[in-house]
């Protein structure tokens, strides 16, 4: 739902082009736990960055394994086990160890979230910064192909990329980019035209500075920050999209640790077997647990960021 | 104002044209044998595979197709949905109606709840009631929807039996479709109601309970966030400092004054989220086998049912646009400092 | 503030309630007495008989319209008269002397759903329309080869080659009588017009925008688009259910009984056959008697057994190979599937399993048993060959692969002269997405051997049913799982599509031996049974020597039913569920 956040009219954040001082980074980390949500969000992100660090410690893959992404099974048995002493978090039909999944998956997350946004972020700058800028037919143009993305329903966007390229992490990572730039450019191209009338532009400019020099140092730092923060938002965004993607059978293949994959294993589950409905309830809890914390840090974390960069903000949340 | 909404439209057929062109130059990744296997169900069909190529005109040239296609779609023929198992245009207008329905019944309890919890929640700043709608506002945020579609699927329907799957129960389901049922909109709840029989209302209804759950915590939650800090605005401006010193009652400041504002956003918002709940639909729209356009949308890309696909393209495209387009007209009209732009 | 709070806690209060109470579940009165309903997984494709070659279209077609002779009952050797009033034997005369023609007398007073009378002109016409039609990829082949001696009615060049001539002398119309002759004694004849031979009106054809049956206007019928057929969403047969509609919308059929069926009409008013994607709602309906019998796979079947109301029948046999393990002998060397495409520990080489020692390697590091036990649930037999259990020329006793790795190790070392152990390789094995036991089966695979050398790398990817499909007949699959059900009872089905060069598979995997093309050939026009199964006992074998491909399971299946069904019998050859039979309560 970044498109729709985004039609929300903001004011440009203002920040001079200066390098910020140490001071300031103390300042960031003091507003960021300052607030009992922000500082709920930190923490967990924190928590997931430290657990895909110390993967290959927390979950060790078994010995000679070639892909470590590739969760571990002990025979193919069809029906899921309980948690026990070997399985912590239990096994899925073909006793995939939903724990080692859970571990690696947080890796897995992570690598899809930051190529998708990071690699988007990139593309939309890029453009965004050119159209914005430049304005005329350029601005145009992509205005135009930034629409005909839109135009379309995200998730039909990428089922239709992923059916068409086939399916695999990758593939979906390359749909979910193809989704997601136009939030960026069209973000980033308004921030640039509401910046590249102000005085310091101008100033640069009489001084003769190149225009690529104009929008790397001036323009750019100063638009840079409502995009960072969708940007964290967009981050809990794409891996619930991915696991969408992997709900309706695109996606990571089986066996593979993501937490998506994982949880669609327990679409059949959800009945359990006569007698007990919540039989088999860990299939789906403990991905479903490992998403939904991942994307609320993702939120509480973004939803900071907006608190402490836009001051017209500052104490309204 | 005219000159620009004229403008847009002027732009809406080349938008909806350019996604089309998107969506066909990504097709062209496949190979005709691939798109031929769309007709094949099993191996033993095969060695046929060359005459499906040949008798669909598969492997002409890939601006051949495009332009076929464009013709016919201008002369009102959107091909033949494989997945749908009926003409494509016929298939968006048996599936639509069903989508708006679900997107309508979604869309007020979103808006009402979402503005009602946002305004209490600003209203009553950091108090329980803020950090509770917070709370279930960002949980509402971060849940992936299948997994509380299927869950709601299992408790409501599973264990209580209340709430069925699917768009309508058998009986109602053989009443609609006998020739005593007349059908004015498409809307199975309005339809109903015309043709006097209160008993299918009330079954439309139960059938959408748990896909509205579903498709609505996700914007109901967004909802709250904006209202909120968007009243949490509007409340420190002077005005309504004004208004409260000048000893007027607290609602009265609310309601009168300050929400009218604070929703200004919203407002603007809400044409782009009808078009995305009409978007949105579809896992909702999967989980419960509600005979939908998502769902179909969905399958038809799964299967590479190229016809289906391209036809939504378009449908959906001019209804983006035709969203936007609305949604710019609204903001202008409701935020005067835009309108002349 | 305390209204808030008060609210809340009365909201508990009542959730928790509603929590703890539930609806309890006994035993229920029976749901809609006399209306049936099938939450199956796949819509028809359409209901012409002469199109449609899948189970979901055939589900509904075979229960509106009628064939000249059924089954009886359960049995598949045997025959019972349908529309024709005796079945043709050689004792009764209805089958020459010299096995060509066979004389079908037609029933008198039966009446199409629309009321008109039933007559032989219509019996020729709908088999003549069943020829002519030749969809690509359709199963008029099934009859045009016994009967007109070719595979299609067009050449490579897409030319017309059968005349309509042709058509009216191998069925004519004699009187009360239709005769067909073949162009050679074919045994399984009959076992292919019980299946197959379904009857529609002309006059209703030709009514309704289809071929009237004339010369004149038969061109623009052959091979047309599937949605361009009068019978594609329309029916007018003499079956014991008339098609009330098909609604592609809600996906779902709806079939209502015909009181003027030619036997006693059925017990059930009406038939629905809805299309349920999720497992998980079907087995909600068939809990909640919503459904009365649902269609489910092995692996989600633990979740209805011992439910309340819910009746399982399994052990069902079928005449089913699936999956069997096809190595193609010449890969396409653009590929993706074999790495480098060398034989040098990356890839391997596009003629990597012409050797023998590489098929029997890979024959092996099969798990069988594991295999049937895991991904069946033991529900199955491992076929050893490719023709089913239950099936003339099934050797029980025929010597089969294990998994026994020491010999698997062997083979790989006498591979391409030891070339393979040393160098090892890559490749890909393929199987076709969401089809959970090819792709534990690709799993085994994949994980044994991988563990008899490191230096083998192997790797499994899902495809999508059309890139599948698409795949191999581009000859790119180096190593792919698939199935086939009997298109008829008779071993010939399965021989020549497994093992005969022109047949299904060899023809993706370029296979050719014409030892076996020969010995197919032979026991498919052998008239003595005993002698036939010895010759089919001999193809087997040469199967297992040779090792084209591996034949994992054959399983049984089950039916899920409310235990409220009566009258449910099962045929492995029928498509679906025949409804006549069946009442409730």
């Amino acid at each position: 739902m970044a498109k729709v956040a985004e039609k929300v009219p903001k004011k440009a954040v203002v920040v001079e082009p200066e390098r910020v001082p140490i001071s300031g980074v103390v300042w960031f980390v003091r507003r960021l736990t300052r607030n009992r949500l922000s500082l709920a969000g930190t923490v967990i992100i924190l928590l997931f960055i430290l657990v895909a660090i110390l993967a290959p410690v927390l979950a060790p893959p078994p010995e000679g394994w070639r892909d470590p992404y590739m969760i571990p099974h002990e025979g193919y048995a069809p029906d899921p086990l309980p948690p026990s002493q070997a399985h912590p978090f239990g096994t899925t039909e073909q006793q995939f160890d939903i724990y080692y999944g859970v571990i690696w998956g947080t890796r897995t997350a992570f690598k899809v979230g930051i190529v998708v946004v990071g690699v988007s972020l990139l593309i939309g700058i890029v453009l965004g910064a050119l159209a914005g800028y430049y304005g005329g037919r350029l601005d145009e143009a992509l205005m135009r192909l930034v629409d005909i993305f839109y135009a379309f329903p995200s998730l039909v966007l990428a089922v239709v990329v992923v059916a068409i390229l086939g399916q695999g992490l990758e593939k979906v990572m390359i749909a979910l980019i193809l989704v997601w730039w136009p939030t960026y450019s069209r973000l980033l191209r308004g921030e640039v035209l509401s910046v590249k009338e102000r005085d310091f532009v101008e100033a640069a400019r009489a001084l003769g500075e190149s225009d690529w020099r104009i929008i790397l140092r001036h323009i750019l730092p100063n638009t840079i920050y409502p995009v960072l923060v969708v940007a964290s938002l967009d981050m809990g965004a794409v891996v619930l999209v991915a696991a969408a993607l992997s709900f309706l059978g695109l996606g990571a293949p089986t066996g593979y640790a993501d937490w998506g994959q994982l949880a669609s294993f327990s679409r059949q589950y959800i009945i359990g077997v006569a007698g007990d409905p919540f039989q088999y309830w860990y299939t789906l809890f403990f991905p479903g647990l490992a998403i939904f914390l991942f994307v609320l840090g993702w939120n509480l974390l973004g939803d900071a960021f907006r608190d402490i960069l836009d001051p017209r903000l500052r104490g309204t949340m | 104002m005219t000159a620009y909404i004229a403008r847009r439209l002027v732009l809406l057929p080349i938008v909806a044209f350019g996604v089309t062109l998107l969506i066909f130059i990504l097709l062209q990744l496949l190979s005709p044998a691939m798109r031929a296997a769309l007709f094949v169900t099993d191996p033993r069909q095969l060695q046929a595979l060359h005459e499906i190529i040949k008798t669909y005109q598969l492997d002409a040239p890939f601006h051949i197709q495009y332009w076929n296609w464009m013709k016919a779609v201008l002369t009102g023929n959107w091909g033949w949905s494989e997945t749908a198992r009926m003409p494509v245009l016929q298939a968006i207008k048996a599936f639509f109606p069903n989508t708006f329905e679900l997107a309508l019944f979604s869309f007020i309890p979103i808006l009402l709840v979402g503005i009602w919890l946002g305004t209490l929640s600003a209203v009553h700043r950091d108090r329980i009631i803020d950090h509770v709608s917070r709370f279930f506002g960002i949980s509402g945020y971060s849940l992936p929807t299948f997994i509380w579609g299927l869950f709601l699927l299992m408790l409501f329907y599973g264990h209580f039996r209340w709430f069925p799957p699917g768009r309508l129960s058998l009986e109602a389901s053989l009443y609609v479709n006998s020739p005593e049922f007349r059908r004015f909109t498409g809307l199975l709840t309005v339809d109903a109601l015309l043709n006097g029989q209160f008993w299918i209302f009330v079954d439309a209804l139960r059938h959408l309970v748990l896909p509205v759950l579903t498709l609505t915590v996700h914007d109901t939650a967004l909802l709250v966030r904006i209202t909120r800090s968007s009243m949490l605005e509007v409340l420190r401006q002077d005005y309504v400092r004004t208004a409260r010193s000048k000893g007027l009652a607290e609602p009265v400041v609310i309601n009168k004054h300050a929400r009218k504002n604070a929703l200004i956003p919203v407002i603007t918002l809400s044409s782009l989220l009808f078009v995305g709940l009409l978007g949105g639909v579809v896992i909702t729209e999967t989980v419960f086998e509600y005979p939908g356009i998502g769902r179909w949308g969905a399958a038809a890309a799964l299967h590479l049912d190229i016809p289906a696909v391209a036809g939504f393209a378009l449908f959906f495209a001019t209804l983006t646009v035709l969203g936007n387009l609305v949604a710019d007209i609204l903001y202008a009209y409701v935020d005067p400092r835009i309108r002349l732009r | 503030m305390r209204r808030i709070i008060g609210g809340m806690v009365t909201l508990t209060l009542i959730l928790s309630l509603v929590f703890l109470t539930g609806v309890p579940s006994s035993a229920q009165a029976v749901k809609n007495p006399d209306t049936f309903v099938l939450a199956t997984i796949g819509d028809p494709e359409t209901l012409d008989y002469a199109w449609a070659y899948d189970t979901a279209s055939f589900e509904v077609i075979f229960n509106v319209y009628d064939t000249l002779i059924f089954y009886d009952g359960s049995r598949t050797d045997r025959f019972v008269p349908g529309l024709a009033t005796q079945v043709p034997s050689v004792a009764n005369g209805l089958i020459s002397k010299d096995g060509r023609t066979y004389t079908f007398p037609i029933r008198q007073g039966v009446k199409f759903h629309d009321g008109t009378p039933l007559t032989p002109d219509d019996v020729a016409y709908s088999i003549r329309r069943f020829l002519w039609i030749d969809r690509a990829g359709g199963p008029s082949s099934l009859l045009l080869e016994p009967i007109l001696g070719v595979t299609g009615t067009r050449d490579e060049k897409g030319n017309i080659k059968v005349t309509y001539s042709d058509l009216t002398r191998a069925v004519r119309v004699q009187g009360n009588n239709v005769v067909i002759t073949l162009k050679e004694p074919f045994g399984p004849f009959l076992s292919i017009m019980a299946q197959w031979s379904y009857v529609v009106s002309r006059k209703w054809a030709a009514a309704n925008g289809d071929w009237d049956g004339t010369r004149e206007t038969m061109r623009k019928f052959n091979n047309p688009k599937k949605e361009d057929t009068a019978f594609f969403a329309k029916a007018n047969g003499t079956g014991p259910f008339k098609l009330v509609r098909w609604d592609r919308a809600a996906r779902e059929v709806v079939l209502e009984r015909n009181d003027n069926y030619w036997r006693t009409p059925p017990k059930l008013k009406r038939v629905i056959i809805r299309t349920v994607e999720e497992a998980a709602t079907r087995i909600l309906m068939i809990k909640a008697g919503d459904a009365d019998q649902i269609a489910l796979s092995r692996r989600e079947l633990p979740q209805v057994q011992g439910v309340e109301g819910v009746r399982i029948i399994d052990d069902l046999p079928q005449y089913l190979i699936s999956p069997a393990l096809f190595f193609t002998f010449e890969i396409d060397p653009t590929s993706p599937h074999i790495g480098s495409g060398k034989l040098d520990g990356n890839g391997i080489p596009p003629d990597f399993f012409k050797d023998v020692h590489v098929r029997r390697a890979f024959a092996y590091s099969f798990d069988y048993g594991a295999y049937l036990r895991d991904a069946y649930r033991g529900k199955g037999v491992v076929p050893k060959g490719p023709i089913p259990p239950g099936m003339l020329g099934y050797n029980p006793k025929q010597e089969y692969y294990t998994y026994n790795k020491e010999k698997a190790i062997a083979e790989f070392r006498e591979a391409w002269g030891g070339r393979v152990w040393t160098t090892g390789f890559k490749l890909t094995v393929l199987y076709n997405a969401g089809n959970v036991p090819r792709e534990i089966g690709a799993r085994m695979l994949k994980e044994n051997i991988e563990a008899l050398n490191p230096k083998f790398k192997v790797d499994i990817r899902a495809l999508p049913w059309p890139t599948y499909l698409a795949e191999m007949d581009a000859h790119k699959l180096p190593v792919f799982f698939i199935g086939w059900l009997a298109d008829y009872p008779d071993p010939h089905n399965f021989a020549f599509h497994f093992l005969h060069s022109k047949g299904t598979f060899p023809f993706v995997q370029k296979y050719a031996n014409p030892e076996m093309d020969k010995l197919v050939e032979q026991a498919k026009s052998e008239p003595d049974p005993k002698k036939r199964e010895a010759l089919y006992f001999k193809l087997v074998d040469m199967a297992y020597k040779e090792v084209p491909q591996l034949y994992l399971v054959s399983p049984v299946v089950f039916t899920v039913l409310r235990s409220w069904v009566k009258g449910y019998y099962y045929n492995p050859v029928h498509p679906g569920t025949y409804f006549y039979p069946i009442s409730k309560g």
